[in-house]
């Protein structure tokens, strides 16, 4: 085990090599005339772009916004999506009420939902977290409804043994039990939200890292624009590793668990 | 030795069943007939084993005592009241160990689920409640450690604590010890043992194992292959306490072997 985490490491310095080299590969490019630098600017002029961002705090306030947005619709879809799919996965009778809408909304790519929104709800953040949640919302929907309907029979029954009610054993017994797959869809949706929430910004956008990105290629400030794209790639890496962090924490148990 | 059909309910039966049948799906169109029509009795401490081929419908029938199931006719009756659902004096303990657990709690916390969602429970009272019943099984160094870290053995003695845990005056047990090996079978049996002995409760056991069913009961009902009728009940009078060696090797035990076996063996289909 150790040694195959240990080739797993190795592995990934070596990734980490790769794009150091392909950075190199593009400043030589750049600096030997083959790459046109209107287009793409020298890989240590963006880091240095970069390093100016962070330190002048110019990032704060995009960052924020785009974050602010992010976790808004994020976090009350995936409550939506947890407490619906409960319900869902547990009971036909919603199931069957649901599903239709559910089926019919599901496979629309959410980014062709922005004319009608905007159109209904203007172009502010109303209309932005409605659009990232809708995007975050299927994902957790479906996995917490097949988490659900995944509880074994016979750990429902061991608490309705110990005088478990139905609401109880939702809570206690098949929330838990379903976590797993609950987290699952979680990260796909963060990443969804993340995409949807850049796009959203794009459109209708007056600030966040999207919206900045858009406005420093029409402005022709070629370096902001890789800086600010840069900065966004670390931050959806950011989100990752913070997710897998809280992920491990609160289920633990089911990495650990043989099988 | 003298088979007696257990039809007669004696008055002091802590449990009753009356005419239980089950079946499922639209009864003579293509629908099943699990259990025809169950009636036994068990009386107050009373250690009380059922014995059928597989497939008869044992899970079935303990499944509607516990109340986790409902029959298509006739009661149960735990002293007066008929079981309409889990009742408070019944905990059924399961023969998957490894499903019946959860992952996700500590070993004291998976014991302390029998009485936490009580009136006036707390996490640390349920945990403090729960500390003797491990130590009962002899499980009280592993607390914090994590089903999946404990033998398949281990796994069934912290199901064994958690169902006493709940301190109910009866214990259903559906092949409890038939997923563990041989050996710690043994030493299973005899924990229960010693635990119904000290704690005095009530014990429904169903069982395909006739040894089991013979050394651990004071009374054995033989179950009739699908649909289900209680074909006989025997007393084991099988002096107490029991020995895992020199009670098997007893004429008495013999006997009953004997007669159970060829009951199950040789009429399989009969009933």
């Amino acid at each position: 085990m150790a040694e195959r985490a240990q080739k797993q490491l190795g592995g990934r310095w070596l990734g980490v090599a790769l794009v150091i080299l392909l950075l190199a590969l593009v400043e030589a490019g750049v600096r030997a005339g083959a790459i046109n630098a209107a287009l793409v600017p020298p890989p240590t002029d963006v880091v240095r772009r970069i390093a100016e961002i962070l330190i002048s705090g110019d990032f704060i306030q995009p960052l924020g916004a785009t974050l602010y947005l992010l976790f808004i619709a994020y976090i009350g879809a995936s409550l939506l999506a947890i407490a619906l799919g409960l319900l869902m996965g547990r009971f036909p009778a919603i199931y069957n009420l649901f599903e239709p809408l559910v089926e019919l909304l599901r496979p629309l790519p959410k980014p062709a939902l922005l004319p009608p929104l905007i159109l209904f709800l203007g172009l502010g953040d109303l209309m932005k977290s409605v659009v990232v949640g809708l995007a975050v919302v299927f994902p957790v929907l479906i996995n917490t409804i097949q988490g659900v309907r995944g509880v074994d029979p016979v750990l429902i029954n061991t608490a309705r043994t110990f005088g478990y009610g139905r609401l109880a054993v939702l809570r206690k017994v098949i929330l838990p039990a379903a976590l797993p797959l609950i987290f699952a869809g979680l990260r796909v949706s963060l990443a969804l939200g993340l995409i949807l929430v850049v796009i959203a910004e794009m459109l209708a956008g007056t600030g966040g890292l999207g919206y900045l990105i858009l406005d420093m290629q029409r402005t022709f400030r070629v370096q902001n624009m890789y800086a600010w794209l840069a900065i966004l790639a670390v931050l959806g890496y950011g989100l990752n590793a913070g997710f897998l962090a809280l992920e491990h924490r609160i289920i633990h148990w089911a990495a650990a668990r043989p099988e | 030795m003298q088979p007696s059909v257990a039809q007669a309910l004696p008055d002091r039966a802590l449990l009753t069943l009356r005419g239980v049948r089950k079946s499922f799906g639209a009864e003579g169109a293509g629908g099943t007939v699990a259990l025809r029509d169950i009636s036994l009795s068990v009386e107050e401490g009373e250690f009380l084993a059922v014995v059928g081929p597989s497939g008869c419908g044992k899970s079935t029938l303990l499944q509607i005592v516990a109340g986790l199931m409902m029959p298509s006719g006739g009661q149960v009756a735990v002293g007066d009241a008929p079981v309409t659902a889990p009742p408070d004096s019944m905990v059924y303990l399961f023969q998957q160990y490894t499903k019946s657990l959860f992952p996700w709690r500590t070993i004291i916390d998976n014991v302390a689920f029998a009485v936490e969602h009580r009136d006036g429970m707390s996490r640390g009272r349920a945990r403090d409640h729960s500390r003797p019943f491990l130590d009962m099984v002899g499980l009280g160094d592993s607390a914090d450690r994590y089903p999946w870290q404990l033998s398949g053995g281990m796994q069934q003695r912290v199901a064994i604590a958690r169902a006493l845990a709940a301190e109910p005056r009866i214990l259903l047990m559906d092949e409890p010890f038939s997923s563990v090996d041989a050996l710690t079978r043994l030493d299973l049996h005899n924990l229960i043992l010693d635990l119904w002995t000290t704690r005095h409760f009530t014990v429904l056991l169903v069982t395909h194992d006739v040894d089991e069913a013979v050394y651990l009961a004071d009374r054995v009902a033989v179950l009739s292959a699908r649909p289900s009728v209680i074909a006989t009940t025997f007393r084991t009078e099988l002096p107490r306490p029991r020995d895992s060696i020199r009670t098997r090797e007893l004429p008495r035990f013999l006997e009953l072997r004997h007669t159970l076996l060829a009951m199950l063996l040789e009429r399989p289909h009969d009933g």
